[in-house]
């Protein structure tokens, strides 16, 4: 998880702090705080406070609600582009909130941008963003009061738990849908249909049955080597260790490598093709020496790769006793 | 299985030839079924006759209950010895074919006075079923190509490991006898689509309801079919043989299954059912069309069917969609939607992704229980869609449903197992079939044409040219090996006369003893992995030293036994749920939570229980009612599957209902790390579970090149060492640690703070030793007077 590490940032908010925040209003009662507050959030989910409106809204006693502010530096310059997700995010769990039916005005969503509000970021000794605080309506900030973004990193669904952690109020995270996959399923229906509409006369190629067979044949291999592991799982392509030695096979049998998976759909791949040459030799009305040289290929095909198939399940298989060719 | 031929002459030949082959049939069956009967023998052979694991163990308690108290009221059965204080209602949540089907092998047995015990059923059920599966699968495989490729495939599916791994001896589970009734009814399927016979349609619904008594895996046959009948008719090939087969196989099959209790109004009720009934409403749509097709010109047919396609497609699905928002349709259940969308089940119900055989499948595990069958079964896959056919519609969407499926859940390797059995079999055959060809002096006379008249018109069936062949069946046992001739033989008109110089005998017989050692190192390996990985009860477990001698670890039945003398009748024990099956079955003491997960809550109370520390555990037993905790240790043996490594999910359980009070991160360290040692959590060092594993664990020295109280599993010295236990007592230990049995004190038990006497209510009479420290031996009442010389006898 990268963090903007912003330690110029001091700096700059020495250089930058002005007087404007210095000018305090008398507070609002908290009646009228809490209405103000609710208008905000009416119009948009997540509120954007400054140096003063922090103060009055946030650091004003007494509370009756509240306050989970995300601290971030948005502006283009500061080039932190895990402010830009972090924010995506915490948007998504604050209008979850604000559509929900446990909305109430017991928790706001706040953003407090460091360009905005420098001066906070001092106030609390931050120098890093994005950094998520819930100010609870009691008490003192505590440790946990800081989401732990290292650790847990700030998903939606992981920013909701936190919040429910600390005030008691469940957000069932509902992400807008992702119109984009859907889209794109459209646009690719509508080419399809597009494409067969305008050969319609001359439809054959669907009766093909090598471009079926093919198909079908990639995705059995596509499944048989684990490529639906790595979509679930995620694990890294290869693996380098300390020595700067690249693994390309996972040593256990309860994992493996994206570039792994790679290799054995190809070794699958070939012996099949061996098997389809051999067939394809033996049935073929072709020349016969062609069809020797067919049946050759197949063959070797068939024993140098199921060996080494078998050489890979040996290597990731404690005490596998058997082995075809190669070791 | 002799058509017709045109030719008188051929007859007595195709006679002779029909006997032979169908005693080859016979015998390689035959041998098939004797060979994955006994390579599912390892477990009784090596340990004795008993039912393995956990769920087993409910379906023989079940089975037991059964027997002894009749069919009726096995249906009215409520346990009120699980889920306590709850209790299940048995009879309407298990899918009864499992113990039917050993309750009337028991019947018939004692009837004919063969007394075997209900127990040693139970165990063979699942290796007996096998070789019925091996011969649906020859039926079913010879439907779709050859008997050839049958016996292939037969073979195959007798000892393949990804379906021993579910049919052990001993492995009583619904799985064992459900892969057979899927099998059987594809064929039956197969059969009635080919022949458009009312007959055959209902034989498959009657065994669509075996397998919906069996298990809850016919949904994948309610779903497959269907999907069949609607590709047929996106082909074009609607015929009204597929219309009488599916609109009765439907019908029927749909009021069967609503008779099983379990599955009630299920199939007209929920999403996963919808399918099916969708494309009955098409069949009817797409054979009214047919019928007007015949009375209209083309033009108007024309505009008709897009007209209508769109009205009645737009129609149903509205239906559907309404429906389902009404409230009258249950949409998918979580189960069936996380084989959907992958990251479901992770995020929203830990309990199933909890469970291992739940994860995706690495292609290790593939390789493993699929060894060659994986990399040739795509042979032929290719080889069914180049000459694809009605029936080989079928096989083609079952081999790619059943390969995503296994691909995202391990468990559903099962599925994926016979369809790859089939299509290796049709790749080896057909390639063995062609290898193996004596040249062509017989060609000349086998040149007759099948009859084209015959009432199924199969249209590409002309590639098997299997004139005469040898193909080597029963390989894999390495027995059988003989010349076979295929029963009914499609012929291809003219054969080229230069065939017989085809590739030549080098080649030929290089192709065969590569394919022969393929076929030999896939016996070897199915072997290897019976023995190895799936033949072990798992309630016994067995050592090995450097000396290759075996221990036997029994230390489960052991505290299960302990129990069942130990206890009261209606103690009640708390444990982890995988245990709860066990306990039900060999301590018959009630449990809170078992194997059967329906009670979300109430399994996360009880990890909630796990993961407190003392006192608040102590709370919830007491609320529970709890007398005995049973913890499964691992540390002293190095046993991996015990409870401190499920720990984990009992935390995420117990966190995703009750939230506030436990979290996650608290279980781990700064840096995110489960430890047991001492930089572990200290939430972790001080919770339930933790101190029941580890009670008086540091003072034990296994060996003396590691310190005391080091976890052999976790390879670590424990953190937290001296402690006592408040409000438990330890009960009993197995011999190795395995499992630990835990008391629970009653209110009065534990130390209390000590009440000064001034203000207790209830006075203790006033009483003071009269011992002086010389005396504080202390004395035994009507302790017999020994008297030098005499003898001691009992009256005094």
């Amino acid at each position: 998880m990268k963090t903007l590490i912003a330690t110029l940032l001091i700096v700059w908010a020495l250089i930058l702090n002005d007087a404007d925040g210095q000018q305090r209003r008398q507070g609002y009662t908290m009646a009228e705080r809490v209405q103000q507050l609710t208008d905000m959030a009416n119009k948009r989910a997540v509120l954007r406070f400054n140096a003063n409106k922090f103060r009055d809204f946030v650091k004003a006693s007494p509370r009756n609600y509240s306050i989970v502010i995300m601290f971030t530096a948005m502006a283009p310059q500061r080039q932190c582009q895990v402010c830009r997700h972090a924010s995506d995010e915490f948007t998504i769990v604050a209008n979850s909130y604000r559509y929900s039916q446990s909305y109430s005005n017991k928790l706001f969503f706040a953003v407090v941008d460091f360009d905005e509000g420098s001066d906070v970021f001092q106030m609390l000794r931050l120098n890093t963003a994005p950094v998520f605080i819930h100010f609870a309506p009691k008490g003192k900030l505590k440790n946990a009061d800081t989401m732990d973004i290292q650790r847990i990193g700030f998903a939606a669904e992981t920013i909701a738990k936190w919040i429910a952690e600390r005030t008691d109020i469940q957000i069932r995270v509902f992400r807008p849908p992702n119109y984009s996959g859907t889209f794109a399923l459209v646009i690719l229906f509508s080419i399809v249909a597009g494409f067969l509409y305008l050969r319609r006369n001359n439809l054959e190629f669907l009766y093909n049955k090598t471009m079926w067979g093919v198909g079908s044949l990639f995705f059995c291999f596509a499944m048989t080597s684990g490529q639906m592991w790595n979509h679930i799982r995620g694990p890294p392509f290869i693996h380098k260790n300390q020595n700067g030695q690249i693994a390309y096979i996972h040593g256990s049998s309860q994992g493996q490598f994206v570039f792994e998976t790679y290799i054995i759909m190809i070794l699958n791949a070939a012996i099949v093709l061996g098997m389809i040459l051999m067939t394809e030799a033996a049935r073929g009305k072709a020349d016969p020496k062609k069809r020797k040289i067919m049946a050759g290929v197949g063959l070797v095909l068939v024993c140098v790769f199921f060996s080494l198939l078998l050489s890979v399940f040996r290597t990731k298989t404690q005490g596998y006793p058997y082995s075809f060719l190669l070791k | 299985m002799v058509q017709a031929g045109s030719k008188k002459s051929a007859i007595s030949k195709i006679n002779s030839k029909t006997g032979i082959s169908s005693l080859i049939i016979f015998v390689v069956l035959l041998l098939a079924w004797i060979a994955g009967f006994s390579s599912r023998l390892f477990a009784v052979i090596r340990f004795e006759s008993i039912i393995h694991e956990f769920d087993p163990w409910f379906n023989y308690r079940a089975t037991a209950y059964m027997v002894k108290n009749g069919f009726y009221n096995f249906l009215n059965w409520f346990d009120e010895r699980a889920w306590y204080p709850l209790g299940r209602i048995v009879g309407g949540t298990v899918y009864p074919g499992l113990m039917l089907t050993s309750g009337s092998i028991h019947y018939i047995l004692h009837l004919l006075h063969i007394n075997v015990h209900i127990r040693d059923i139970c165990v063979f059920l699942a290796p007996v079923f096998s070789g019925l599966t091996a011969i649906s699968t020859y039926f079913l495989t010879k439907e779709l190509w050859s008997a050839g490729a049958g016996l292939f495939a037969a073979c195959f599916i007798a000892i393949v490991p990804g379906y021993i791994s579910r049919s052990v001896a001993g492995s009583y589970d619904n799985e064992g006898i459900a892969i057979f009734a899927l099998q059987f009814t594809y064929f039956l399927w197969i059969k009635s689509v080919k022949t458009g016979s009312v007959f055959w349609a209902v034989a498959a619904s009657l065994s669509y309801f075996y397998m919906v008594s069996a298990w809850g895996g016919y949904v994948f046959i309610i779903n497959l079919i269907p999907l069949h009948v609607f590709v047929l008719l996106l082909m074009g090939r609607f015929s009204n043989r597929l219309f009488t087969s599916y609109t009765t196989f439907y019908i029927l099959g749909l009021i069967l299954s609503m008779q099983i209790p379990f599955v009630g109004f299920q199939p007209i009720r929920t999403s996963e059912h919808m399918a099916a009934s969708g494309v009955f409403a098409l069949m009817f749509a797409v054979g009214f069309l047919k019928y007007l097709q015949t009375m209209m010109s083309k033009s108007e047919f024309k505009s008709l069917v897009i007209f209508g396609g769109f009205v009645s497609a737009g129609i149903v699905f509205s239906t559907v969609v309404i429906l389902t928002y009404a409230g009258y349709v249950a949409p998918w259940s979580g189960r069936f939607y996380s084989l959907w969308d992958t990251g479901y089940a992770k995020i929203h119900i830990p309990i199933i992704a909890s469970v291992s055989e739940h994860q995706p499948t690495t292609w290790f595990s593939f390789f493993f229980d699929l060894h060659v069958l994986i990399a040739t079964f795509p042979a032929g896959l290719w080889y069914t869609i180049k000459n694809i056919n009605d029936e080989r519609v079928f096989v083609v969407l079952y081999a790619l449903s059943a390969v995503y499926f296994a691909g995202v859940m391990v468990r559903l390797m099962l599925t994926l197992t016979p369809v790859v059995c089939i299509l290796s079999g049709i790749a080896f055959s057909g390639l063995l079939e062609l290898v193996l060809r004596e040249d062509d002096n017989v060609r000349s006379e086998d040149s007759e044409e099948e009859e084209q008249s015959t009432p199924n018109k199969r249209l590409y069936d002309k590639l098997p040219k299997e004139a005469k062949t040898k193909s080597k069946s029963g390989k894999s046992v390495g027995k059988a090996s003989a010349p076979q001739v295929a029963g009914r033989v499609p012929k291809i008109k003219h054969e080229p006369s230069k065939e017989s110089d085809g590739i030549g005998p080098n080649i030929r017989s290089a192709v065969t003893v590569v394919i022969l050692l393929l076929l030999m190192l896939f016996a070897v390996h199915c072997t290897w992995v019976t023995s190895n990985a799936y033949s072990s009860p798992s309630i016994v477990l067995a050592s090995y030293g450097s000396d290759g001698s075996r221990q036997i670890l029994d230390d489960f039945r052991e505290a299960y036994f302990w129990l069942s003398q130990n206890t009261a009748d209606d103690a009640r024990v708390m444990s982890w749920w995988d245990y709860g099956y066990q306990i039900a079955g060999m301590a018959n003491r009630t449990t809170l939570v078992d194997n059967n997960t329906w009670n979300n809550s109430h399994i996360a109370l009880v990890g909630k229980a796990m993961s407190s520390n003392e006192s608040a555990a102590y709370e919830i037993m007491t609320a529970l009612d709890v007398d005995y905790v049973l913890v499964i240790f691992g540390g002293v043996i190095g046993y991996s599957g015990d409870d401190i490594n499920k720990f984990l999910w009992m935390v995420r359980i117990a966190e995703g209902e009750h939230p506030k009070d436990i979290r996650e991160s608290d279980y781990f360290t700064e840096q995110g790390e489960f430890r047991i040692d001492e930089e572990g959590s200290p939430t972790l060092l001080n919770c339930l579970m933790y101190k029941l594993c580890y009670y008086r664990f540091g003072e034990l020295k296994l060996d003396y090149r590691t310190p005391a109280g080091f976890d052999r599993t976790r390879n670590a010295v424990i953190g937290n060492k001296d402690f006592q236990l408040t409000y438990l007592e330890e009960a009993y230990t197995t011999e190795h640690w395995l499992v630990r049995v835990y008391r629970v004190k009653k209110p009065d038990e534990f130390n209390r703070p000590r009440i000064p006497v001034a203000n207790r209510i209830i006075k203790s009479p006033s009483f003071v030793s009269k011992k002086s420290t010389k005396r504080k031996k202390g004395t035994i009442k009507n302790k017999p007077v020994v008297v030098k010389g005499k003898r001691l006898s009992t009256k005094q």
